[in-house]
Parts: structure tokens; sequence; C-alpha cells
């Protein structure tokens, strides 16, 4: 059984507040502008409803607590947020395409649709010795279908253009209309790597609508899993990074590093990959104590090989050069993109969705801050070994004693909507649920990845061709999110 | 023929072991990294099993592109062939210090054009890279030669091997900056990190490997054993012009083994302990071995040689 720990009092549990009012189609935009000079941050926008009457939702999201706009287009047609929420660009893409949307006063790209006319989703570059390099969908290492556009002048890179969304498989979709328990089958394989994430930002956003609140060994269950997740994937990022510039050293003992955190993630769960290890509205997750002080001495040889490991790739001149001032995104962009996670907190912008979550064992959590917030590879790379520290302290912390079987308590009035967001690897992932009675009517998962692959694009500008691939390493993100 | 039936026999077996240098180079640079890695020879076994596959070639592509394999192929045979060993040359080609030069500027002229045949994208911009790196290469390698030829009044390679084998170099400082240059040449023509990275799978950041990505089969199997050939090549080269060699020919010939695989060992550490350079950089860095190589012809006229 687990140790029961105190993990905050019931009042911070219900800091997670979540409000839904409805906006006329001339009001919308003003209802969004009020909730961004209100302190809110934009979190996820999607389009839901029957064909003939589609309703538009935009979830933003402050301190933990969640406010919801919704509208009703009349015809179809609805005014754009973009101006106002540059982050909502793909949202309004990816609603456009799906329920057949159109968005006055901005130009609506299609982004799942892929038009067979290059110019249609390229931006047209003209002038002496321009030329388009084409790479992908089909790659030469193991990789998902992603196509990169890029228009350059010898080595310099002028612009790229992203065309994802190759296998859309439906999973939003086919989710519909199950119950929920069921269907967190779909959010969690959105995406291997972020799958504990994906399914507890599901359980999350169920566990709201039902009224529900974990209960503290729920919580610590959950916090114990993404952490978890976080670190085979840090430990992941940092070796791919080295990789990127060849330097095998680095990549092999980081992938070494990866690999023990794995199997530590096998033993304590059953599965490498952490699936099937997240329930909706409890946790069947059992791990007794031997095999938490287990994991716990390993994770602690872990973190000391760890720390050598980045030590010697901190201060190796030749991978050192080949990361600082590389793909640089500045503070300003990244806000404007709406970029997440540690790849956002390299460029010095803050907002670590683990300092608000009310429903997981984050009390006291002080997000790591850059030494130097450059934006580029450098500090990219950076960020990842210096949330390790973090990581492995709140493991140490959360397995002693080892876990046991929980379930979340009654704390308010069932509610159709359900909205949640977890901190990914990757930063924030968003998952908004609507709900009639015990099934789902409609699910939107908007990952880590889909927030940041714009900033890739950006990120590649002015940068030498060559240097592509050490910049996408950089922010590591999953091509799998985008084919929900 | 000029010289020792046993050297020469060497030479020509050249064509035969020059793969082995790239595997023996792969095996080390595994243990370095700490895994077991593949045995020294499978290069061979790559060779067999793209020998026993047909070639294909792009749509559009003609007698340029499919000449290229066994065009370069055969300049870098003569030019294994035009190297002495044991100060001993087979003497088909001659052994004029420009004539290998010439043969590895063949070949690459060769791969370049190959590349702008079918004009795919990666091909093309590898293609350029190696001919932008060309540039400052050749030029390094031939300064590098001269600053040896220098010392044997002679651009024969022969008499050249004759005055490098001179106890008595090991006091020029002219020797010592063209063996730091040819220690620069030796990593382009190669292919190797940081100039290069042989292992990459990523298109983009590719040199060498960019022109061999639309070539299968047989033809693949030609510039596998090309890019084999030259490292055999440049590391032979290395040994016999920078290391004291005994002019007794077995020795000679031990000397020689024991050199290349040292030199192999050499590049297998430099490859794991050093990352892959900005590209833009290797011409800085190549353009410090010229300079190198203007302050060993400074020592020559100094010296009073020119």
């Amino acid at each position: 059984m687990g140790g029961g720990r105190p993990t905050g009092s019931h009042a911070e549990v219900h800091a997670d507040e979540a409000d839904i009012r409805s906006a006329p189609p001339d009001d919308w935009r003003d209802a969004v502008a009020d909730l961004l000079s209100r302190g809110y941050t934009f979190g996820s926008l999607h389009a839901t409803g029957a064909p003939d009457a589609v309703e538009l939702r935009a979830a933003f999201i402050r301190n933990g607590g969640f406010q919801m706009v919704t509208c009703r287009p009349a015809d179809r047609h609805a005014p754009t947020i973009v101006d106002l929420v540059p982050a909502a660009d793909w949202d309004e893409r990816e609603a456009a395409d799906l329920s057949g949307l159109v968005f006055d006063g901005r130009l609506t790209r299609p982004l799942l649709k892929h038009p067979g006319q290059l110019e249609q989703w390229t931006t047209t570059v003209r002038g002496r010795d321009t030329h388009q390099v084409a790479v992908g969908p089909i790659h030469a290492g193991i990789i998902e279908s992603g196509h990169f556009r890029f228009h350059v002048v010898g080595e310099r890179i002028l612009r790229v253009d992203l065309q994802l969304f190759y296998k859309h498989r439906g999973l939003e979709r086919a989710a519909v209309g199950r119950e929920l328990s069921e269907a967190l089958g779909f959010a969690q394989r959105a995406c291997a790597a972020c799958a504990v994430t994906n399914s507890v930002a599901y359980a999350h956003a169920c566990e709201q609508a039902l009224g529900l609140v974990p209960s503290s060994d729920l919580a610590r269950a959950r916090t114990v899993l993404l952490e978890l997740e976080r670190l085979y994937n840090h430990l992941n990022d940092v070796g791919a990074a080295c990789a990127g510039v060849g330097f095998s050293p680095g990549s092999m003992v980081f992938a070494a590093l990866k690999e023990r955190a794995q199997r530590v993630n096998q033993a304590l769960t059953g599965h490498r990959f952490l699936f099937n290890t997240v329930q909706v509205t409890r946790s069947d997750l059992e791990v007794n104590p031997q095999s938490a002080r287990a994991a716990r001495v390993e994770l602690r040889e872990i973190r000391a090989a760890a720390e050598d490991a980045w030590r010697e790739v901190l201060f190796h001149g030749s991978v050192q050069n080949r990361f600082a001032g590389v793909g640089v995104v500045t503070a300003a962009n990244a806000i404007t993109l709406g970029m997440v996670g540690p790849v956002a907190r390299a460029s010095g912008v803050g907002g670590d969705t683990r300092c608000a979550s009310p429903r997981l064992v984050y009390a006291g959590f002080k997000s790591a801050t850059p030494l130097d917030p450059g934006g580029d590879v450098r500090a990219r790379v950076e960020m990842r070994a210096l949330e390790l520290p973090a990581t492995f302290d709140l493991l140490d912390t959360l397995l002693e004693g080892g876990l046991g079987r929980a379930a979340s308590e009654p704390a308010g009035e069932p509610v159709a909507t359900g909205m949640a967001a977890v901190e990914s690897p990757r930063g924030r992932t968003f998952c908004t649920i609507e709900r009639s009675g015990p099934a789902i009517t409609r699910l939107r998962l908007r990952t880590s990845s889909y927030a940041n692959w714009p900033a890739v694009a950006l990120a590649a500008t002015d940068n030498l061709l060559p240097e592509f691939p050490l910049i996408n390493k950089s922010f590591e993100l999953c091509y799998a999110c985008c084919d929900r | 023929m000029r010289g020792n039936v046993l050297a020469i026999a060497v030479q020509l077996s050249g064509l035969v072991l020059a793969p082995l240098l790239p595997g023996v180079i792969q095996t080390i640079k595994a243990r370095l990294q700490g895994r077991v890695g593949t045995s020294p020879l499978q290069p061979y076994r790559d060779l067999r099993r793209l020998w026993g596959k047909r070639s294909v070639a792009p749509y559009d592509s003609t007698y340029v592109y499919r000449l290229a394999p066994s065009l370069s192929a055969a300049a870098l045979a003569c030019a294994v062939l035009v190297v002495p060993i044991g100060a001993s040359t087979i003497g088909w080609l001659g052994s004029d210090m420009l004539v290998p030069i010439g043969l590895l500027a063949l070949a690459r002229f060769s791969t370049a054009a190959a590349a702008w045949d079918p004009g795919g994208g990666f091909s093309l911009m590898a293609a350029g890279r190696d001919l932008m790196f060309s540039v400052f290469a050749e030029p390094l390698l031939l300064l590098a030669f001269v600053l040896v030829a220098i010392g044997s009044h002679s651009t024969d390679l022969v008499q050249m091997v004759a005055a490098a084998g001179d106890p008595h170099v090991a006091t020029l400082p002219a020797h010592w900056c063209a063996a730091l240059a040819f220690g620069l040449v030796v990593l382009v023509e190669t292919g190797r990190q940081p100039i290069d990275n042989p292992d990459t799978h990523l298109e983009l950041t590719m040199v060498h490997e960019g022109p061999l990505l639309e070539y299968a089969g047989r033809d693949l199997a030609m510039l596998q054993w090309t890019a084999a050939a030259r490292h055999w090549l440049m590391l032979v080269l290395a040994v016999t012009f920078f290391v004291p060699m005994p002019a007794p020919v077995p020795w000679n010939l031990l000397t020689l083994a024991l050199g290349v695989a040292g030199l192999c060992a050499l590049v297998a550490l430099v490859e794991t302990s050093l990352a892959k350079m900005r590209i833009l950089r290797v011409p800085v860095l190549l353009g410090a071995g010229v300079a190198i190589c203007m302050i060993g012809l400074a020592s020559w006229i100094a010296q009073g040689a020119l």
C-alpha cells in the first residue's frame, strides 16, 4: 500500500475551476481578447457538433484554472482569432479542414487535406539563385512521415514550409460514442513517447467533467508515471542532439541511460513505454516497497551517470561549437507562436504547467531556469539536462514506500465538458472532452508537439541547410501527435 | 617495374586489401563507443552482397551517371598502382606525384557530374559541397607534395619516398609542416570526421555519401570500393612519407603495415572524440593547412633550397 503522503490541501485541489460561456459570433473576438487581457493563455481550439450545427470552442488557461468560450458560427462563417492568438493558427486550419468552417479575415491554408499544388501550401520565394530542396515524407532513418520544403540560396535557408499530418488516423473521431474509460486508449496511442501525458490529460479532463478529484495516492501514482516518462524522454533527447552533430560517445552513453530508464519503467509498470498504466477515475498500478526500493537505487545510479555524461557534453568544445548560436528562437517569437515546454523555457519564456497542477503532486515545484536563455540549440539541449535533477528528486521522494491502488473522490457537480493541461516532456499538452452521459461526444488532444512544430520552421530560418537536422533534433518533436 | 618484387606484390594487393581499412576503422570506432561492432571484414561482405545485385539507375539519367562508378573506381585503381610501396612500383602509369592528384580529381569530377545528371537534390547538394572542399583540399595536397618534393629535388614518387626515408628529414621544419597538412588532406579525402560523417543517415548534412544515394548494386559496390581505395591511398602515402621507414624491404613492409594500422586507430580516435564541424568552417581549417604549408615553403627558402 502507498505511504499516503500529504499532498497539499483540498482547497488547492479545487483551484482548477473551469468556466464555460458562449458568445455570439459578433462578440467571439471580444470574448477572446477579454480573456487574453486578463492574463489567460491560449490552450486549445476545436470545432464540435453535428455538421449542420458546428460550434467553435476555445479553451484558455491561467494558473491551473480554465476558461472556455464557445460560439456558434452563422452559416459556417466564423471570424478568425489568429491575429489575437497566432498560436491558434493550426487549430483554425484543422477546424476548417475537419468541419468545413470558413474563417473570415485570414488566409486559411489547408493543414490536414494536402493540396496537390505546391503554391497552395508553400510560400513563393523569388530571387537570383534561390532554389527548393524537398525532404521527405519518406526519410532515410526510422522517422514518421513529414515533408519539409526548403527555400535556399546556396547553403542558407530562407524559409521552410512544413507539411505534416500525413497519416491521419481519425483517433479523435473513433473515440466518439465510446465510454469514457474505453476511449482512453485513443488518447494514449496518439503518441508513444507521451503516452502517459496523453492518458493523464485525458483522465483529468474526464474526472473534471465527472466532478471528481484525484485522491492523494492517485495523484502520486500519476506524478510518478509522468516523471518516469519525462526521464527517459529527456535522456533520449540529449543523446539525439549529440547524434545530430556526429558525437557518438555522447549519443551512445545517453542511449544506454535511456535504455536503463526504460528498464526501470518495465520493472515498475510492466511496460517500457508505460502503456496502459493510467486509468480514468482510478489507478490500478501497484508497486511493492521492494521494487520501489530497487528502482530508487537504480535511478540514483542513472542520475550519477547522467550527470557525468552531461558534464562531458557540456565541456566538449567541438560539440558546444555546433550547438551555440544555431536555430535561435527569440523570446518574443516564442510567446507569439505559443511555444511550450523546455524549448520555450530555453528562449526565456517561463510557464511550466507543473507549477500549477492541483491534480498532481507538484506542491512547491519550481521549474528549472536556463543559465543563458539564448533560445538556440545549446539552450534547448541544456534545458533537458537542467530539468533532470527535479525529476530525479520527485521520483526519489514519491516512490518511497511503493505505490498502491487508488481512486478519485467526488468533489463537485458533474458537467458535460472537461479540460486538462499536463506538462509532457515536450511541454503543455491540452485535452478537452465533451460527453453525453457516459459516452464521449468529442475528444480533442492538443499535444506539446502540435504546439511547437511551427517554431521549428521559424528556428531554421536563416541557418545553414546542414544545420537543420540538428535544429530539428533540439526540439525532438513527434510526428504522430499530428496524425491523430 | 622498378624495385623489389615482394613490395610490388603488396602494391598490387592494395586493390584487394583497401576495404580492410574502413573496416578496421569502423571496428575500432565501435569499441571506443562501447559497442561490439562489426568485424573488420564487413566491407567485403557488403561488397559481395552488392555485387550480386542488379544496378538500378534513375529515370532520365544518361551515360554520365552510369559511367561514373566504373570511371572513379578505375581512377582510384590506377592511383593505387602509382603510389610506390617499399620504394618499388609496377610503373605502368609512371610514378609522378601529379598523377594521383589528377586521378583523385578525375574521380571527384565523375561523381560530381553523375550527381548533376539526374539532378537529385541531395546528391547535387553533397557534390557541390565536395567540390567546394576540393577547391581548398587539392592545393593543400599539392603543397604537401611539393614540400616533400623539394627535399628530393624530384616530383617522382619513388625518389620522394627514398628521400623521405632519410633519417635527416626529421630535422627539417618543412617536413613536419607537410605532415600536418597531409593529415588534414587525409581527413578530407577519406570523408572522416570532423570534416564529414561517414555514418550519417541525415541527407542534408552529407558530403561524400550524398552522390552515392541513388546508386545500387554493382555501381554502389564500385563506389564503395572507391571510397575504400581512397583510404588506402591516403594512409599509405601518409605512412611512406612521414613515418621513418627502414630500407630493407621486409622491415619496410612491416613498418608500413604497423603504420597504416596505427593511422586507422588514430582516425577512429579523432572521429570518436570530435563532433562534425560546421560545414563553412571546413574551408577555414583547410586554409590553416595552406598557411602551414607556406611556413614550410618559407623554411625551405630560408635554408636556401629554392
